[in-house]
């Protein structure tokens, strides 16, 4: 019969209600209501009896904040489920007979919701009747005049002193160690979700350590901890249900507010350990309103930094280091932390002036409006196009016999532009590379610590800019140069006592640009290469036969073949070790280079140099046979016809040609594309000399077009990887032009493998 | 009042598992197993007699309210009592481990008595 199972399932609901009533809640009793009452729910909808549906409704939102203790008179709640009850067997038996209810649901629907207070829908929270949770509310904070911690008086923040009362010491310190090899994850997992800002993973990955930290600091009493904490672990707790995007201000404060909780954390330990007399309790209330700001969406601008702040963040100074002067600054009033600093001789003048100067730039940044990518990205291909149908006009023009005079004056105007248009807008993408020497600046601090060394770091030409599109690019590779310098390269304090070194090993980070790339220098004052350690290895690896005829540069060279690594141990933060080829290969596919410097004693300095934009080349477009290639400026070191004396074919070594002194080996084109040519003769042909310092060809092609700029077009996945070739690009008379690499070319000819 | 039960402890944070352990010999719980996620949780829950669980909400792998379920399903285990460990969690998370069966929720930080007391009526209710 119609309606019976609804019934069926009501008539429970009055037996299980007799389970729920008693001096308090009975938890699985009501567990089974709540799930008999969707099951009305459900069968309402389904039979269509709409009264039914609602009161259950009702009902449900009733029961659930009983459950969660919600301030709900208990009494009257129960009275009115039961009520309730009798109420749904009334509808439904209604219907049963008549198809219909006739009464009035909306008296016992006001009821319910006076009880549960229904009309502010806000999630509620749970509220258990513990005695500790509530004396935890706004608990007595000691307010005496204090010292300071370091990062706290640098990040500007006033700070109170507290007693902290250690009860339970081995708790306390199982609670220390395991707190801070959970924020070791975070920091890792915060670096993987800036990469991958939509991966819940490490969301999840980074929210569950703030929320059993806050769990069990609850439990001792750590107030502080306990906030940040659950502060922090709001924020995480909206990424995760999509309520708040991961972007970059929330990654700051995110990594700010774990340094922070390291920092209070640590200095537990110390006063377990003895070392401190009283914990200094940073205010984190600066930090809980940044956070608050990025819970909401906002960008934290953080107010101007102080100066010990900045050069804290740039690692000139350490904790201590700052911590003493500002003490001796409280001592003396009207002294300046600067001054102290270089009277104290814990940092040089010009460390100071560029924290300052780096302090009155941040208020300019002010001035910035937020772009979408996606339109900068639109913008910049467009100005490209835009530079090609120049580079076609242009080509127009010359084609014509007697060009109009007015065409040519006007044309030359709209190249200016568009010339100062392409370079503006390239710029727009560019960004200083003071943020990745900023990440690696703290990357040291963290190695050095865990190795036991004593790094400080220097940058130079911190504002030098670079394709944003690179910024992610290029960070792994200097990483493991960084990792290289950290590991192998400085020596540890007592060594470098013992060598005459002062106890602190410097990396000086220094970036510039030249000749339309960016050159990036990680030098330290380490070791420098065991040359005779990477011979052997070579030679071990069966790489070279022997060390006879490698100059110094080519030993060092060999630290970029595979399977060089001479560390004893690998140490590496991932767990993983990686070769120097690895980097170099990572290097050379941004087209970049990688060389490397070293003097025994002295350190050893990493070169690398990437183009200054990914999209648009300098070229030179050469003929060979029917076809047209494009080679980078930049590969170029001269063109010339060489004469039939200076051309050499040596039993053993192939056709060379003899530049300015030098024996090239000739690399004839048309061989290795496979296009038939007029020119075999190097005498009757262009030979273009190619490659750096060390390694030089001479490619030999038809004749020489011209210069040009280009945009870059990949080949497409279609292709795979060609071997000498990086690219295609539009030239202006439309054709297509292949891009040549000169490393792939290289490559070939030695290998003779073919293209 | 039957203090020799075996109390299994379930929480991915080592020192929280210590910091229950110590509550609960405070309330005459001596005999306690631990384990630090659901998956051997449930190892442990097939190859020894549990008399109760006490389980963090918020774990890798298997979460506290996936585990109850699982429980609560096999038929060897379903009634053994589950006691749910929740931060100040929001209703959502209460409300669905109490139609999933947990015998009670508590909310951290708790003390000694709360957790002791609770324990105490939902074996009472068993026997």
């Amino acid at each position: 019969m119609a309606y019976d199972n609804l019934m069926g399932v009501l008539n429970g609901l009055v037996a299980d209600f007799m389970f729920l009533d008693g001096q308090e809640i009975d938890i699985p009793a009501a567990g089974t209501f709540l799930n008999q009452l969707d099951n009305v729910m459900k069968m309402a909808e389904n039979e269509e009896v709409r009264p039914a549906g609602e009161v259950a409704n009702h009902l449900n939102k009733l029961l659930e904040k009983i459950v969660i203790g919600a301030p709900v008179d208990k009494g009257a709640g129960l009275a009115a489920l039961d009520s309730g009850i009798s109420l749904l067997q009334s509808i439904v038996d209604n219907y049963r007979n008549a198809g219909r209810y006739d009464g009035d649901i909306q008296d016992f629907i006001d009821r319910v919701c006076s009880l549960t207070g229904e009309r502010a829908a806000v999630k509620e929270r749970v509220v258990d009747a513990s005695p500790l949770s509530s004396a935890l509310e706004g608990g007595p904070v000691d307010d005496d005049v204090c010292q300071p911690g370091a990062e706290a008086r640098a990040a500007g923040m006033p700070c109170r002193q507290e007693k902290v009362e250690i009860q339970d010491e081995s708790l306390l310190s199982d609670f220390i160690a395991e707190a801070l090899e959970y924020i070791g994850e975070i920091e890792i997992n915060i670096l993987n979700l800036e990469k991958n800002p939509k991966d819940k993973d490490y969301i999840n990955a980074i929210f569950r350590p703030f929320h059993s930290i806050k769990g069990v600091a609850s439990f001792l009493n750590l107030d502080h901890i306990r906030d940040l904490a659950h502060n922090l672990e709001n924020l995480l707790d909206k990424a995760r249900n999509g309520e708040l995007e991961v972007s970059p201000p929330v990654i700051d404060v995110v990594l700010d507010g774990s340094d922070a909780l390291k920092e209070m954390i640590g200095q537990l330990k110390d006063k377990l350990e003895g070392k401190l007399q009283d914990v200094f309790k940073s205010d984190i209330s600066s930090l809980v309103e940044r956070i608050t700001i990025v819970e909401n969406g906002g960008h934290s601008l953080e107010k101007t930094k102080k100066i010990g702040e900045i050069l804290l963040e740039e690692g000139v100074i350490t904790p201590e280091t700052l911590s003493e002067s500002l003490k001796i600054v409280q001592d003396n009033p009207g002294k300046k932390l600067g001054e102290t600093l270089i009277s104290e001789a814990k940092v040089t003048p010009r460390q100071i002036s560029q924290a300052l100067r780096k302090q009155t730039e941040q208020v300019s940044d002010l001035s910035n409006i937020r772009v979408d990518t996606r339109k900068l990205d639109d913008l910049i291909d467009l100005v490209g196009e835009l530079v090609i149908t120049q580079s076609m006009v242009q080509q127009d023009i010359k084609n014509q016999t007697e060009p109009d005079k007015n065409l040519v004056r006007d044309i030359a105007q709209f190249i200016r532009m568009t010339s100062a248009l392409q370079k503006i807008s390239t710029s727009l993408r560019m960004v200083p590379i003071k943020q990745t020497f900023q990440r690696m600046s703290r990357l040291v601090r963290d190695l050095a610590k865990n190795g036991g060394k004593l790094i400080e770091v220097e940058m130079v030409g911190e504002e030098t800019e670079i394709d944003r599109n690179m910024v992610e690019e290029i960070y792994n590779p200097l990483v493991h140069m960084i990792r290289n310098s950290v590991d192998h390269g400085i020596e540890t304090p007592e060594q470098r006592l013992k060598e005459g070194k002062s106890r602190h090993g410097t990396i000086r980070l220094r970036a510039y640009h030249r000749g339309g790339n960016i050159i990036i220098e990680i030098a330290d004052d380490g070791k420098g290469l065991d040359k005779k350690k990477i011979l052997n290895k070579a030679i071990k690896n069966g790489l070279i036969s022997s060390g006879e005829g490698l100059s110094e540069q080519d030993i060092q060279r060999l630290i970029f073949l595979p399977g060089l690594s001479t560390a004893d141990k690998v140490t590496d933060v991932s767990g993983r070790g990686v070769g120097m080829d690895v980097v170099k290969g990572a290097v050379e596919k941004l087209r970049g280079k990688m060389e490397i410097e070293s003097a025994p004693g002295k350190g050893t300095t990493f070169v690398a140099s990437f183009p200054l934009t990914l999209a648009i080349i300098d070229g030179m477009i050469v003929q060979v046979g029917p076809e047209y290639y494009i080679l980078p400026t930049t590969a170029i070191r001269k063109v010339l016809r060489p004469r039939p004396e200076n051309y050499n074919n040596v039993v053993g070594k192939g056709e060379l040609v003899t530049v300015m002194g030098q024996l090239l080996p000739l690399v004839r084109l048309y061989d290795l594309f496979g296009v038939k040519t007029k020119y075999e003769n190097p005498w009757n042909a262009i030979c273009v000399v190619v490659g750096d310092d060390n390694c030089s060809k001479c490619l030999m092609v038809d004749r020489i077009i011209g210069k040009t700029e280009v945009v870059i077009k990949s080949l497409g996945n279609g292709f795979g990887k060609i071997k000498g070739v990086s690219g295609a690009a539009i030239l202006g008379d439309g054709r297509i032009g292949l891009i040549l690499d000169t490393e792939g070319l290289f490559a070939i000819t030695e290998n003779k493998e073919g293209p | 009042m039957e203090k020799n039960i075996k109390i299994l402890v379930v929480d991915d944070f080592a020192t929280m598992r210590k910091v229950v352990r110590n509550l609960l010999k405070q309330g005459g719980y001596e005999n306690i197993v631990e384990a630090e996620d659901g998956i051997s949780a449930l190892r442990v829950l097939k190859s020894s007699k549990i008399d109760f669980i006490i389980s963090d909400w918020n774990m890798p792998n298997m979460t506290g309210i996936e585990l109850l379920k699982t429980v609560r399903a096999d038929s060897e285990i379903a009634k053994t009592p589950f006691l749910m460990v929740t931060a100040e969690a929001l209703q959502d998370n209460v409300i669905a481990a109490v139609k999933a069966g947990v015998s009670n929720y508590i909310v951290k930080p708790f003390t000694a008595e709360v957790l002791n007391e609770k324990i105490a009526k939902i074996m009472e209710k068993m026997a």
